[in-house]
Order: C-alpha cells, then sequence, then structure tokens
C-alpha cells in the first residue's frame, strides 16, 4: 500500500472518530467563540486601533483552540493501546503523522472558518473583500500549526503533564509563522490587498511549512518507535 | 573615553557578568551536592555490605 | 588531572577576559554617535557566536546520540544547551540595553530578535522537557529530537540579517562581507572572543562531568536499592 494512501486512511480513520463523538471540534469551537467575546469586551470593537490588531487576536484564538484539538490527537489513541497497534501496523510512522496532521487541519480550518463571520460580525470588517488571500494565508499557517503541533503531540503523548508540555513546546517554535500570519491577515481581515513588500511573509509562511514538514517526517521515526 | 551613555554600559557590562556569575554558582552549587550524594550513597553502600 | 588542567585553563580565560576590559574600556577609540555604550559589542558578539557554537554541539551530540544510543552524548548535549541559554541571555540582556540606547526601545519584533528569542525559548522548554521525563533513555530520545528541531531556529537567526531587512545592524564584520568596522576594534572583538568561547567550552566540559557524575549516581543508587 503506497505511502499517501496510508496518510488518508490514518486521516479518515481521526476523521471519522471525531465526527461520531464531535467532542473536540465542539470543545474548540466555543472555547474560540468565547475567546473572541471576550476580546471584543476587552477591545473596543468599533476603534480604528482594534483594526490593527484584528490578525493578532484571530492567531492567538487559532492558537489555542488548536492546541485543545493537537492534544486530543495521539491522545485520543492512548486507551487500550490503539497507538501501540498503529505503531506495530505495516503503516509507515511518516504516514501516521502526515495523516493525523491532515485530520487535525481540517477541523482546525472547520473552526477557523466558523469563527471567521462570527469575528467579522463582532469586529464588523470587511473580510470577505480578500477572501481568496485570506484563505491561502488561513491554510499555510494552519498547516505549519498542525504539522508541528502533531509531531509534538507524538512527542509528548506518554509524558504526565501532557497538555501542558505540548503548548510549551509548540509555541516558540510557531512564533515565525504565527508573526508572518498576523501581518499578513491584519492587513486581509479588514479588506485591503497585499502589496509587494508583504510578499516576504508570505515566503516565510511557505518556507515554514516545507522545513518543518520535512523536519517532522524525518524525525516521527525516532519520536514514536525509539 | 566619551561619557555619553556611561551608564548603560555600565549595566550592559554588569548585565553579561551577571549572567556569567550566576551560572558559575548554579554550577558549583551542583558540584557540591552532587558529590554529597555521592558519599552518602557509598557510605550506605559500605554498610549494608558489611551487615 | 584534567581537572587541574580545566581550572588552570579557566584562570587563564579569565586572565585575558579581565586584560581586555582595560582595552575595551580605555585602549579603544571613541566611537562617533554612540558614545560609551558601543563598547558593550565587545561582549554581544562574542557571546552571540559561543551561544551559536554551543547550540551547534548541542546539535551534533543529538544526531549523534541518534547514531549510536550512547548516553554519553545525551550528557553532552544537555550540557552543551545550558550553555547556549547561558549565552544567549547575555546576548538578549546586552542586545536590549544596546538597543534602548541607540534605537530608543527595549525590543523590536524584527526576524533577528524574533528568533533569538524564539530559539532561546525553545532551548529552555527543551530543559523543561528533560524534566517531565523519567527515564533516561525516553527522555535522551526525546530531547535529541528537540534539540534538532531548534536548531532550525538558530540557523535561521543567524542568516536573518542577510535574508531581511532588520532594526538589527547587518553584517558588519569583515569576513561576513560588512566593512563597517574599524580594524582595531574588529581585532579586540576576536580578541574578546577567544576568552568566552573558549569559556563556553570549558563549562560544557564542567557541567559534562556533573552530568555523568549523576548518571553514576543513579546506578549507586540502584545499588544501594538493592542491598
Amino acid at each position: 500500500m503506497n505511502f499517501l494512501r496510508q496518510s488518508f486512511i490514518i486521516a479518515g480513520k481521526d476523521l471519522r472518530a471525531e465526527l461520531r463523538g464531535k467532542e473536540t471540534v465542539n470543545a474548540s469551537l466555543s472555547f474560540s467563540v468565547v475567546i473572541l467575546l471576550l476580546f471584543s469586551f476587552a477591545f473596543d470593537p468599533s476603534a480604528e486601533e482594534t483594526r490593527a490588531i484584528c490578525g493578532g487576536l484571530l492567531w492567538l484564538v487559532f492558537a489555542f483552540a488548536g492546541a485543545l484539538i493537537l492534544n486530543r490527537s495521539f491522545a485520543r489513541d492512548l486507551p487500550n493501546d490503539c497507538l501501540d497497534a498503529l505503531i506495530m501496523s505495516p503503516i509507515a510512522p511518516a504516514a501516521l503523522l502526515l495523516g493525523k496532521a491532515m485530520a487535525n487541519m481540517l477541523l482546525l480550518l472547520t473552526v477557523e472558518l466558523i469563527c471567521l463571520p462570527v469575528f467579522g460580525l463582532f469586529y464588523d470588517v470587511p473580510w470577505t473583500r480578500q477572501i481568496g488571500m485570506l484563505l491561502l494565508v488561513l491554510v499555510l499557517t494552519t498547516w505549519a500549526l498542525t504539522v508541528v503541533g502533531t509531531m509534538f503531540g507524538a512527542l509528548t503523548v506518554n509524558l504526565r503533564l501532557r497538555e501542558l508540555m505540548l503548548p510549551t513546546l509548540l509555541y516558540p517554535i510557531m512564533i515565525p509563522a504565527l508573526l508572518a500570519a498576523i501581518q499578513l491577515t491584519t492587513l486581509l481581515a479588514v479588506g485591503e490587498p497585499l502589496t509587494s513588500e508583504y510578499d516576504s511573509w508570505l515566503k516565510v509562511l511557505v518556507g515554514f511549512d516545507v522545513i518543518y514538514t520535512l523536519l517532522g517526517l524525518a524525525l516521527i521515526d525516532t519520536v514514536l518507535v525509539g | 573615553m566619551d561619557q555619553r551613555n556611561f551608564t548603560y554600559m555600565f549595566y550592559g557590562f554588569a548585565a553579561a557578568w551577571a549572567v556569567l556569575v550566576i551560572y558559575v554558582i548554579t554550577l558549583v552549587s551542583r558540584e557540591k551536592k552532587i558529590h554529597q550524594e555521592i558519599n552518602r550513597l557509598r557510605k550506605l553502600i559500605e554498610e549494608g555490605t558489611k551487615t | 588531572m584534567r581537572e587541574k588542567i580545566t581550572y588552570l585553563i579557566a584562570i587563564a580565560v579569565g586572565a585575558l577576559l579581565i586584560t581586555n576590559l582595560y582595552t575595551i574600556l580605555l585602549g579603544l577609540p571613541d566611537e562617533a554617535n554612540q558614545g560609551a555604550i558601543y563598547r558593550i559589542f565587545f561582549f554581544h558578539f562574542p557571546s552571540a557566536i559561543t551561544a551559536g557554537i554551543a547550540a551547534f554541539i548541542s546539535l551534533i551530540a543529538s544526531i549523534l546520540y541518534l547514531y549510536r544510543r550512547d548516553l554519553r552524548w545525551d550528557s553532552l548535549a544537555v550540557a552543551a544547551t545550558e550553555v547556549t541559554l547561558a549565552f544567549g541571555a547575555i546576548v538578549l540582556a546586552t542586545g536590549m540595553i544596546w538597543a534602548r540606547i541607540i534605537w530608543g526601545i527595549w525590543w523590536a519584533w524584527d526576524a533577528r530578535l524574533t528568533s533569538t528569542l524564539v530559539s532561546w525559548l525553545a532551548y529552555a522548554s527543551y530543559l523543561i522537557l528533560r524534566k517531565a521525563v523519567d527515564d533516561p533513555t525516553t527522555r535522551a530520545r526525546l530531547s535529541a529530537v528537540i534539540s534538532i528541531f531548534t536548531f532550525s531556529g538558530v540557523y535561521i537567526s543567524w542568516k536573518s540579517i542577510e535574508w531581511w531587512r532588520t532594526q538589527h545592524p547587518g553584517p558588519v564584520i569583515s569576513i561576513r562581507g560588512g566593512g563597517g568596522m574599524a580594524p582595531g576594534m574588529e581585532a579586540a572583538a576576536y580578541w574578546n572572543l577567544l576568552p568566552l568561547a573558549v569559556l563556553g567550552i570549558i563549562l560544557i566540559t564542567i557541567r559534562l562531568r556533573q552530568e555523568n557524575l549523576q548518571r553514576l549516581i543513579d546506578g549507586l543508587r540502584r545499588q544501594a536499592h538493592e542491598i
């Protein structure tokens, strides 16, 4: 069975498990909406200054919601030795990582796409004007979050204090990608088109995705199998 | 030496030396603790094998 | 015997650092615009190089551990990471104080400062991870993976002033293509790099010895338990 097919099987398994329970997505979604609500109390949504930080607000919300999803990713397979069974199966650990990362990305993207209209409502921003570029930035950054997060999820799955270790390890490494995403989103969410000086931020996102996907695929063997 | 910004330069040097000194102090205290633990364990093993 | 040599070198290094202080503070001419604060460069720059060397040692040790599975490589990785954190702290602290004078702000979110801070935080979380794992083999394996991940931040930080326009100054020392330093100053920078780098290596050696002693303690503890 080839590598991609294995990944899709794992992704499908995770998504099906999630769709049956919907616990993670519900938790993540309600958490995001509540935080957006709290932010709109904390920072006056109509002011011009809030338009300037909206990228930061959005990505903070998405990063925290993502941590909820990523924590569950490998933890879901701990009971009944499912994780051991997966590792012992003929599926390559890299396919396991890719599959879980894809599933997590779809889940996080769902949460983000539901949060965007909510955000547009609370903050009264014309987010649909640059929807194409905005979606591209969303997909690139979500992939960065999920591929590194799934990797560190595998690393921390057997540790005590797992829920604490994953964000502690993840967020410092994510800062370059989140910074790029925040710069781009602040412009795009209020409907402004990207000027050429923002090209380097896009390059940062793409470079980040490529480097850390390759690193993750190379090292997942060591983390899972030993 | 030009005296402009002298205070901050002093703070800068102080910060650099402070970090080094703090790290060396932690190393020295860890060394002491390690040697104490080794002696304690060696004594324990000796008493254990004697009886 | 080896300890005696280490301490002798440490004393020599300390002496060199002290005599360098004379050169840095009194011997060198003044810089046109910055006043006295530019002299902090002679700690800021060498500490950055030393932190980078230590991070590289940590990377090699981690890769070698994954290859050989000998726990002594893991001890070297921890020792090197701690020294990276120490010298990284010096870079960040001296940098912030310098920035407060020259740029008027304590911090800026440009590529170099961000990637340096990020790498520092990532290496700190390396140490936190080690506290969370009890089994030495698992701890060594997971730490090695983290170390390989976090070195990418160090490399990005190093190259950041070439790849992006940053608030942080671009390459000024002559081997990196800049031309912005008086030769006397550049020589002094390297003269301070020598003792700081050697000091870094000595600290790694001491810490490495402590890690190996710690493993000896674990073995003795197991022995004591059996008796």
